[in-house]
């Protein structure tokens, strides 16, 4: 049985008079991944920003393998092992992927790094080839790589990654996925994916439905029953 | 006559282009738009006057440029990064803020030094001859500075990470915070930057003609022109564009006489935000 990493406890977050979450409650295992699904609005990347520490819940709480994090600030967040890919703008366009990879490793101490920039490198190996071009000028799948080679050199404890397949093909969705199990389960880092592609939950060890900003089910990705991923997928 | 013109304009320019880039790297890295610059810079130029006397050239400039540096430093750090925590990135509300800020400090410039008129007398380092022009070697200084303080910024963002994250800040500010970048020291650290070079600016200014309180606002709205003209946040365009506007303000002052030149830095100023909203080089800031 593995320990709990993170705690979300009653968390409810509104912006002005409308509540984007109201009352969620997680816990999230240590070495596990965690899907996070329902449709566009249902308050998934707002939850994952409250975790990062950029929006700030107006009740409920957050710890940290025990340790209250509700009002720390996101770069001490970041230095405790709280890292957030959000769904766009999660790279720096004018500066070489170079540039960008080291920038995502900004905090993580140098010893950590030569092995993890293998483990990015051997997972996405275009990223290596194209070390000197420009992010911004590189396809939306690589990009997307990118992206998450930064938040693998970060070494958080807890890598968190919103729409992930947002604008790739179904493909390019299931090779990046079965990457980032494989460097789960070499490092043993918790992923945490807020996503709308099915195929997250080939992936997935436990799986949290979340509509119009109420968690509605949660369960072992291996027990969800085909009529609730139906309903999830399809609205029937 | 134009030889001559075009020295002078180029020596103009090469001291605008520091408050201009001043300007620049703190807009293109905070999203501000800082009013008191030159203001402060100003105010360096008095201390460091004050002191001139009694401690000497080279240690009263130090003077001037720290108490620039920590002015903007503290500045940013104790009043704009809380107000931008709160309050996001309105371009209004910090216009008027940094506005307030240079009064405050003008005003503290006439209450702590009493003589209203200075003059900053660098040693003569040599003569320097441009065909049948001769010129003071001394006040090329400026350009010169401008020049390396471009180059030696270019170097720091391709070579240091304190570079590469200001870099960064600029870029993407959300996605800088994500990554643990301090963006709290980068905005302090970039505005400690912008105010020493508003100071460096105002000193050279005051080699070429006298300094008064009200130079730090001339120098603000003129700062202000050059750096729309080239590209607000663009420091290579505020380097171009206050190299140009000084060869213009030196030719209006020639041609039309000194009552004139604004009036020509106006109507150019009309013209590039009709024809090239942007700047003639572009805005950098997009996010």
């Amino acid at each position: 049985m593995s320990s709990l990493i993170l705690e979300v406890e009653n968390l409810t977050v509104t912006y002005g008079s409308f509540k984007a979450l109201k009352g969620v409650s997680m816990q999230i295992k240590e070495g596990e991944i965690v899907a996070l699904v329902g449709p566009n609005g249902a308050g998934k990347s707002t939850l994952l920003e409250t975790i990062a520490g950029i929006k700030s819940p107006s009740s409920g709480g957050l710890k940290l393998s025990g340790k209250v994090i509700t009002h720390t600030n996101p770069l001490k967040r970041r230095k405790l092992g709280i890292m957030l890919i959000p769904q766009e703008g999660n790279l720096f366009p004018g500066m070489s992927v170079r540039d960008n990879l080291q920038l995502g490793a900004f905090l993580a101490g140098a010893h950590t790094l030569p092995d993890l920039q293998n483990l990015v490198y051997s997972a996405f190996p275009k990223l290596r080839d194209r070390i000197a071009q420009l992010a911004g000028t590189m396809s939306g799948g690589e990009q997307r790589m990118l992206a998450i080679g930064m938040g693998i050199l970060a070494n958080p404890k807890i890598l968190m990654i919103d729409e992930l397949s947002l604008g790739l093909a179904p493909k390019v969705v299931g090779n990046i996925l079965s990457i980032l199990r494989d460097i789960r389960d070499k490092i043993g880092i918790t992923i945490v994916l807020a996503e709308q592609s099915i195929k997250v939950l080939n992936v997935a060890d436990e799986v949290y439905g979340l509509e119009a900003g109420e968690i509605i089910f949660s369960e072992r990705a291996q027990n969800l029953s085909h009529d609730l991923i139906k309903n999830l997928y399809l609205g029937v | 006559m134009v030889l001559q013109g075009i020295i002078t304009g180029i020596i103009i320019g090469g001291v605008l282009s520091l408050p201009v880039m001043g300007v620049a790297l703190i807009y293109g890295v905070t999203g501000i738009l800082n009013y008191s610059i030159a203001t402060i810079g100003t105010f360096g130029v008095f201390v460091t006057w004050m002191l001139w006397s009694s401690v000497g050239m080279l240690p009263s400039i130090l003077a001037g440029l720290l108490t620039s540096f920590i002015l903007g430093f503290g500045i940013q750090h104790f009043l704009l990064n809380p107000l931008v925590n709160r309050k996001g990135n309105d371009l209004t509300l910090f216009f008027i803020i940094t506005f307030g800020i240079a009064t405050v400090f003008s005003g503290l410039t006439k209450i702590i030094f009493p003589r209203p008129t200075i003059s900053i007398d660098l040693q003569k380092i040599g003569t320097l001859f441009i065909g049948n022009v001769a010129l003071d070697v001394s006040k090329l200084i400026a350009i010169l500075i401008a020049l390396f303080v471009l180059f030696s910024m270019r170097v720091l963002e391709k070579t240091t990470k304190t570079g590469k994250s200001w870099v960064a800040t600029s870029q993407n500010l959300k996605m800088a915070k994500l990554v643990g970048i301090n963006v709290g020291f980068v905005f302090s650290l970039v505005s400690g930057i912008g105010y020493t070079l508003g100071f460096i600016g105002a000193l050279f200014w005051g080699v070429l003609y006298n300094l008064t309180v009200i130079t730090g606002w001339d120098l603000c709205f003129l700062g202000y022109i050059i750096a729309i003209v080239g590209g607000i946040g663009n420091i290579w365009g505020g380097m171009v564009s206050a190299l140009i506007m000084g060869i213009v303000i030196s030719f209006a002052g020639y041609w039309l006489g000194g009552m004139w030149q604004s009036v020509v830095l106006y109507a150019i100023l009309l013209i590039i935000l009709i024809l090239a909203p942007k700047g003639i080089l572009g805005s950098e800031r997009s996010v």
